[in-house]
């Protein structure tokens, strides 16, 4: 390692890999349980985790600087939008299609 | 991006651009401009994927149907290479800023492999798929007991894994051109915001799949 480097610790991005992949696994497992209109929701929910935690760990969003979460977050809050005003279209339709 | 005159003494003299305090700050603010970046394209897939709740909505059947079709394999095995490849992306980053060129190279080399063994895979897919007839306007038979609007799925299918193949491919030109910029010893632990950038969009694109994996590769299963 050279001065002024600083050190890096690799075990909780492995451990974080290995929980993604353990995720991956449950949902995989939840597509054959005959759930019902549970299981999309249970998949999407793991995948929402899933996200949370390559954003948080992987992209570093806990690190410095922490005005990193205004502009992840930004993304997050215009998607929000996004489908919140669609949705006033498709939801109130009537015989469609 | 620094003084080139000073590029033989890179470690010792590497100096912020003009409009920058520090180069910590120079390094924040390409991240903070690459989460701006990530932020468009969260609209931009999530917009596609909107289109996608509205139509399996409105046909559930049609959409289990139309899903069982989907290679299944290819899409679980990808999204362990892209999982994993976040991993490598990460331990490229930790490597350079810990000074250890060799493991940088090793890891970005890793990482751009996963991201060309997922290409791979995803063209046996879509070669699977032509064999199948489930291409809409190109190669699309309607199988029995199912009704047109499954051809939906379809559509949905290669429009969000073709852009995604896109985005994925130059992020793997990204990787070669990191690799390269590496071996000049341009990545050193003064200044590797390049590498982290790029580490940003890349497991954004993983992220990406992780959404369209269930999407795809789940609907319909049981």
């Amino acid at each position: 390692m050279k001065t002024g480097a600083k050190r890096e610790v690799a075990f909780p991005y492995v451990i974080a890999w290995l929980v993604l992949l353990l995720l991956t696994g449950l949902s995989l497992l939840s597509a054959f349980l005959h759930l019902g209109t549970v299981a999309p929701i249970l998949e999407f929910a793991i995948a929402a985790i899933q996200a949370a935690l390559v954003f948080i760990l992987f992209m570093r969003l806990k690190g410095p600087p922490s005005l990193k979460w205004l502009f992840a977050g930004a993304g997050f809050f215009w998607l929000l939008f996004l489908y919140g005003l669609s949705m006033t279209d498709y939801a109130t339709r009537r015989g469609w299609p | 991006m620094w003084r080139r005159t000073d590029r033989c003494m890179l470690s010792r003299t590497l100096q912020p651009e003009m409009q920058y305090a520090t180069l910590s700050q120079q390094g924040e603010t390409a991240q903070l401009g690459m989460w701006v970046f990530i932020a468009t394209e969260t609209l931009f897939f999530g917009a596609l994927i909107f289109t996608y709740f509205v139509y399996r909505n409105f046909y559930p059947e049609e959409f289990a149907l139309a899903g069982k079709d989907a290679v299944l394999w290819c899409g679980t095995v990808n999204i362990g290479l892209l999982l994993t490849s976040s991993l490598t992306m990460v331990l490229s980053i930790n490597a350079a800023a810990e000074g250890r060129r060799r493991d940088l190279a090793l890891w970005l080399a890793a990482t751009a492999f996963l991201g060309t063994a997922f290409l791979g895979v995803k063209g046996y897919e879509y070669y699977s798929d032509y064999q199948d007839q489930v291409v809409p306007a190109v190669n699309f038979m309607l199988k029995p007991g199912s009704a047109p609007a499954g051809e939906l799925f379809w559509v949905f299918y290669f429009i969000a894994t073709g852009l995604h193949a896109v985005h994925l491919s130059i992020g793997i030109a990204l990787m070669l051109y990191m690799l390269w910029r590496a071996r000049r010893g341009e990545l050193t632990p003064a200044y590797y915001a390049p590498l982290e950038v790029v580490g940003l969009y890349w497991s954004f694109v993983d992220t990406v799949w992780i959404f369209l994996y269930p999407a795809i590769y789940l609907v319909g299963r049981s």
